[in-house]
C-alpha cells in the first residue's frame, strides 16, 4: 500500500513539476500552417533570443479560428490567417492590436502588400508571405499541358485531376472559369459554379490540401489546381511536372502574422514576428517552400533565377487577372451547402 | 500436409498484418528523401527524429497522460466492475447501459461532447480535460474485461471470505483483489495503447501547451512525404514487440 | 458493519459520479445544442429550434449517412470472411505457440493506428509495392495504383480492425464443445454440415460481438477515408467533423451526433436481444 501512494505522489509531482515548468517566462506559443517554417528557423530564433517556442500547425484558416474561439482567444500568440480571415477575426475582436515599435524590421517590407482593403494601416497583421493557385500538369503523361481553368473540364483530364479540399478555392476555380469574380455572393452564380463543378467530379482523383504535391510526385496523379509553393517543390522533384497561371487568373491569397486579443506573451510574439521579417530569415522562406514574399529586402538577397521565377512571383499581366480571396460574409453559408451538396451526392 | 492447410489459413493474414510495416520499416533506412527507389542506406532520419525536440516533448506528454490515464482509470473501472458484480442497486442498469454507451459512442460524438462539456464548465482545453477524457473513454474497458473476469470465478469464495468475518475493504483486497489482478493489467495495457492512439477525442479537448504524440503524428501523417514518419513507426513497432514479448517472458515465469 | 457500508458507498458512488458528470452530462449538453441556433461569434445562440433536425433529415444527409453504413457493413463482412477461418484454425490448433501466435495478431493493434495506415499508402500506391510486384511478375505493363478508390477504404478499415474479429471469435471457437462435433461426424454429417447445423450456431455470439466490434468503430470512422479514399466522400464523421471545425455550425454537429448515437444504441438493442435469443450469456464478454 505504501509503494503505491509512492508511485501515485511521484506522479503528481511529475504532473506538477511539467506544469510549472511550463508557466515559465520567455515562451512564445505559435500557431501556423503546416509545412510553413524553414527546418532550423525556429531553432535559431531560440538560440539568438532565448525565447522557447511552443509550435503547433493547422491545416485550414477554419480549423485554427474554430481552436481560437473554443480557447477564447487565448493559448496561442501569434498565428497565420489568410487575408480574408484576418478581416473577419478583427472585426469579430479576436485580435491584438500590433505594436510597430517594436517591429524594426517592419521597414523590410514591401509597401505594395501594406495598407490592403482586409486591414487598413496594418492595424492587425502583417505580411507573412503570399502565393497563388495555379495548375501543375504532367504534359508528357497526358499528352497536352492545360492552359485554362476551364480546360481541366475536358475529357482527357478523367481520373487523373487532383483538387484542393477546399471550398473556396475549387468553387473560386469555377467561379473564374464561368467568368466571375471568385469572392462572388451572388446566390446564382454560386449555383452556377456548383452545376459546373458537379461535371468535374467525375475526373477528380482526389481531394487534397494538406500536402498535395505529394500525389504529383508519386505520379497518381496527372493534373490538379495547386498552391504555387507546393508546384516549386514538387517540380524540383519531378522534373517533366509543368506550372502554368491560368488564362483567367490564379487565385490569389496572402498569409498575415498577427496577434489573438487573449495573447499572454505580447513581448515575445513581437520578437517572433520581428524576427520572421529579417531579410535572411525571409529568404529562407521562399527558397524552402517557393512562396513569394512580401520582403523588399529579402528580394534583394535571392538567386536570379528564383528572383525571375514565375511560378513564385508571377508576371503583371497574371497579377492583373488574379484576385485576392476576400471575406465574403455570410454567403460561406450558401457555398457550404453547395460543397456538402457536391460531396455527398457521390 | 496438415502443416500446409493451416499455414494456408494463417499465413495470409499474418502477411497481410505484416507486410505493411515491414516494408515501412525497411524504408526507414532509405537515404532518399521523398522518391520510394532505394538509394542507398541511412541512420540520417533518426538522427533527425532525436534532434525534433517538439516530436519529444509531445512523445514524453503522450506517456504521461497515457500512464496517468491508465492507472485512474484500472481504479475506477476495478470499483465499477466490482460493484455491479456484487451489489444490486437502484439504476444498475442503467450504470451497465451507459458504459456500453460510453464504449461504443463514435469518437467524434465523445470529442465534441467533451469539449462542450469543458466548454460550459469553463474549463481550458489542456492537460486536465485531456486526461479526463482519456480517463472517460478508458474505464468502461477495464470494467468490462475486469467484470468477465469476475463473472468466470466462483462467488462461493467471497461468501466464504465474509462468512469467516472479513469486512468488505478485507474481502476486496485480499480475495478479490488478486483474481482479479490479470484483468486489471490486461485492461491497463488496454487503456494505455489507447490512450496512445487518440487521436479524435485529443484534438477537441487538448491545448496549445499540451501538444501529444498522436496529433503530432497525424499532422505528419497527413504531409506524408518525409522518411522521418517512416523511421517514428519503426520505433513505435519497435517498443511494442519489446513491451509485448517482456511481459510474455514474465507472464511465463510467474506460471 | 460500517466499514463494508462504506466500501459499497464509494465503489458504487464513485462510478456513478464519474459516469453523470462524463458521460450522461456531455450527452444532454449535446441533446440540448442540437436544439438551438447557429450563431457566429458567440457559436450557439440560446434560441429553440427545430431546424438542424429538418435539416439533418434532408435526403442529403441520409445519402451521407447511407454512404457510411455501406462501408462500415463492407468492412465488417470482409473482416467477418478473413477472420472467421483464420480465428478457427487458430483456435483449434494445438501447439504451445497458440498464445504467441494470438499476440502476433495484436501486435499491430497496440502499434499507433495512424502509422499503420501510412503504412498501407506504401504498398497500394502506383510505385507501391503490390504494383512494383505485378509489373515485376509482368501481369501488368504500366503501373496501377489503388490509391484514391473504395477498395482501399476498405482495405485500410480491414487493416484497422481485423484483430477485433478476431478476438471475439477465437474466444468463441474455443469454448466450442469438440464432444459435438465428433458426435456429428460419427452419425455421418458431412463437413459442411456440422458446420452449417453446429460450428456455426455455436460460434454465433462470437460472430454477432466481432461484428459489433468492427462495424461501430467503422462507423465514425474518417481519416482512413480521407486518406486512402481521396476524401471524395463525406461520411457521417466529416460531416459532423466540419460542422464543429470548419462550418462552425455546432447545433447542426450536434443534432447529427445524436442521430448518430440514437443509431448506434438500436444496434446495441439489437445486439443484446439477439444475444439474449441465442441464450448465451454474453454479459460477461461484452458487459
Amino acid at each position: 500500500m505504501k509503494r503505491t501512494l509512492l508511485i501515485v505522489f511521484a506522479l503528481a509531482c511529475a504532473v506538477f513539476a511539467a506544469g510549472a515548468a511550463r508557466a515559465g517566462s520567455g515562451v512564445v506559443y505559435v500557431y501556423n500552417w503546416t509545412e510553413y517554417i524553414p527546418e532550423g528557423v525556429i531553432e535559431q530564433f531560440s538560440e539568438e533570443t532565448g525565447i522557447k517556442v511552443v509550435y503547433a500547425t493547422y491545416e485550414s484558416n477554419e480549423a485554427m479560428y474554430a481552436k481560437l474561439k473554443m480557447l477564447g482567444n487565448k493559448g496561442f500568440d501569434v498565428i497565420v490567417p489568410s487575408s480574408y480571415f484576418v478581416s473577419k477575426m478583427a472585426r469579430e475582436g479576436m485580435l491584438h492590436e500590433i505594436d510597430k515599435s517594436k517591429l524594426p524590421n517592419f521597414k523590410n517590407l514591401d509597401a505594395a502588400y501594406l495598407d490592403q482593403p482586409f486591414d487598413k494601416d496594418n492595424k492587425y497583421s502583417v505580411p507573412y508571405t503570399w502565393g497563388g493557385t495555379g495548375i501543375l500538369a504532367n504534359p508528357g503523361k497526358l499528352g497536352t499541358m492545360p492552359t485554362k481553368w476551364a480546360d481541366l473540364w475536358k475529357p482527357e483530364y478523367n481520373g487523373v485531376l487532383l483538387v484542393q479540399d477546399d471550398l473556396r478555392e475549387v468553387f473560386g476555380m469555377a467561379l473564374k472559369a464561368k467568368g466571375y469574380s471568385l469572392n462572388d455572393t451572388d446566390p446564382k452564380h454560386i449555383e452556377e459554379a456548383y452545376k459546373y463543378l458537379k461535371k468535374l467530379m467525375p475526373s477528380i482523383r482526389t481531394f487534397n490540401s494538406d500536402s498535395p504535391k505529394v500525389p504529383f510526385m508519386n505520379e497518381e496523379v496527372d493534373a490538379g489546381m495547386i498552391w504555387n509553393g507546393e508546384a516549386y517543390v514538387a517540380m524540383g522533384e519531378v522534373p517533366a511536372l509543368n506550372f502554368v497561371w491560368p488564362e483567367e487568373g490564379g487565385i490569389l491569397w496572402m498569409d498575415c502574422m498577427a496577434i489573438p486579443a487573449g495573447a499572454k506573451n505580447l513581448d515575445e510574439a513581437h520578437a517572433f514576428i520581428n524576427f520572421i521579417l529579417r531579410p535572411d530569415i525571409a529568404k529562407k522562406m521562399v527558397e524552402e517552400w517557393g512562396y513569394a514574399t512580401p520582403n523588399k529586402a529579402a528580394m534583394a538577397l535571392l538567386d536570379d533565377d528564383m528572383r525571375t521565377s514565375r511560378v513564385i512571383f508571377p508576371d503583371k499581366a497574371t497579377m492583373a487577372k488574379s484576385e485576392f480571396q476576400d471575406d465574403i460574409g455570410d454567403a460561406i453559408v450558401i457555398y457550404e451547402k453547395y460543397w456538402n451538396l457536391l460531396k455527398g451526392e457521390q | 500436409m496438415r502443416i500446409f492447410w493451416i499455414a494456408c489459413r494463417l499465413l495470409p493474414v499474418y502477411v497481410f498484418l505484416y507486410l505493411p510495416l515491414a516494408v515501412l520499416i525497411t524504408f526507414s533506412f532509405n537515404s532518399s528523401k521523398y522518391s520510394t527507389a532505394w538509394k542507398g542506406f541511412t541512420w540520417k532520419w533518426y538522427a533527425k527524429l532525436a534532434a525534433n525536440t517538439q516530436l519529444v516533448e509531445a512523445a514524453l506528454n503522450s506517456l504521461t497522460i497515457a500512464t496517468l490515464a491508465a492507472s485512474i482509470a484500472s481504479a475506477l473501472g476495478v470499483l465499477l466492475a466490482v460493484a455491479l458484480f456484487r451489489y444490486r442497486f437502484k439504476g444498475r442498469d442503467l450504470m451497465q447501459a451507459g458504459l456500453f454507451v460510453l464504449m461504443m459512442s463514435p469518437d467524434i460524438v465523445m470529442g465534441v461532447s467533451l469539449l462542450l462539456l469543458f466548454v460550459a464548465m469553463g474549463l481550458n482545453p489542456g492537460f486536465w480535460p485531456l486526461l479526463t477524457a482519456h480517463v472517460t473513454f478508458c474505464i468502461p474497458f477495464v470494467a468490462a474485461t475486469v467484470y468477465s473476469r469476475l463473472k468466470g470465478f466462483d462467488p462461493n469464495l467471497i461468501e466464504a471470505a465474509e462468512d469467516l468475518g472479513a469486512g468488505e475493504f478485507r474481502t476486496f483486497r485480499h480475495v478479490i483483489l488478486p483474481i482479479i489482478m490479470p484483468a486489471v493489467l490486461a485492461g491497463w495495457l488496454l487503456s494505455f495503447t489507447l490512450s496512445m492512439d487518440d487521436v479524435i477525442i485529443s484534438f477537441f479537448v487538448t491545448g496549445p501547451d499540451f501538444e501529444i504524440l498522436p496529433l503530432r503524428i497525424f499532422a505528419m501523417v497527413k504531409m506524408g512525404v518525409k522518411p522521418d514518419v517512416n523511421a517514428l513507426s519503426a520505433i513505435m513497432v519497435g517498443i511494442t514487440v519489446c513491451c509485448v514479448f517482456v511481459s510474455h517472458l514474465l507472464m511465463r515465469k510467474r506460471k | 458493519m460500517s466499514n463494508s457500508r462504506l466500501f459499497r458507498r464509494i465503489s458504487i458512488g464513485s462510478a456513478a459520479v464519474w459516469l453523470t458528470l462524463f458521460a450522461l452530462a456531455p450527452n444532454l449538453l449535446v441533446l440540448s445544442a442540437s436544439f438551438l441556433t447557429r450563431d457566429e461569434a458567440q457559436l450557439i445562440a440560446p434560441l429553440l429550434t427545430l431546424d438542424n433536425y429538418k435539416a439533418i433529415l434532408d435526403p442529403l444527409f441520409m445519402r451521407v449517412l447511407a454512404k457510411s453504413l455501406y462501408l462500415a457493413a463492407g468492412a465488417t463482412l470482409i473482416c467477418l470472411v478473413a477472420g472467421y477461418p483464420f480465428a478457427y484454425t487458430l483456435a483449434r490448433m494445438k501447439t504451445r505457440f497458440k498464445p504467441l501466435l494470438l499476440m502476433l495478431v495484436m501486435i499491430p493493434f497496440w502499434t499507433n493506428s495512424l502509422l499503420r495506415t501510412y503504412a498501407l499508402i506504401f504498398l497500394l500506391k502506383a510505385k507501391g509495392l503490390i504494383s512494383l510486384c505485378l509489373l515485376w511478375l509482368g501481369i501488368i505493363d504500366k503501373p496501377v495504383s489503388f490509391m484514391y478508390t473504395e477498395t482501399a477504404v476498405f482495405i485500410g478499415m480491414t487493416y484497422t480492425l481485423l484483430p477485433f474479429m478476431i478476438l471475439p471469435l477465437y474466444s468463441s471457437v474455443e469454448k466450442l464443445d469438440l464432444r459435438l462435433l465428433e458426435a456429428a461426424g460419427d452419425l455421418g454429417a458431412s463437413k459442411f454440415k456440422i458446420f452449417r447445423h453446429i460450428t456455426l450456431p455455436l460460434t454465433m455470439p462470437g460472430i454477432i460481438a466481432g461484428c459489433m466490434m468492427v462495424f461501430l468503430p467503422a462507423l465514425g470512422m474518417f481519416y482512413i477515408p480521407d486518406l486512402l479514399g481521396g476524401g471524395k466522400n463525406l461520411l457521417v464523421g466529416n460531416f459532423i467533423k466540419n460542422q464543429f471545425l470548419v462550418s462552425r455550425n455546432w447545433p447542426m454537429g450536434a443534432a447529427a451526433s445524436i442521430v448518430l448515437t440514437l443509431l448506434m444504441l438500436v444496434l446495441v438493442w439489437a445486439y443484446h436481444s439477439s444475444a439474449k435469443r441465442l441464450g448465451k450469456k454474453t454479459e460477461g464478454t461484452a458487459l
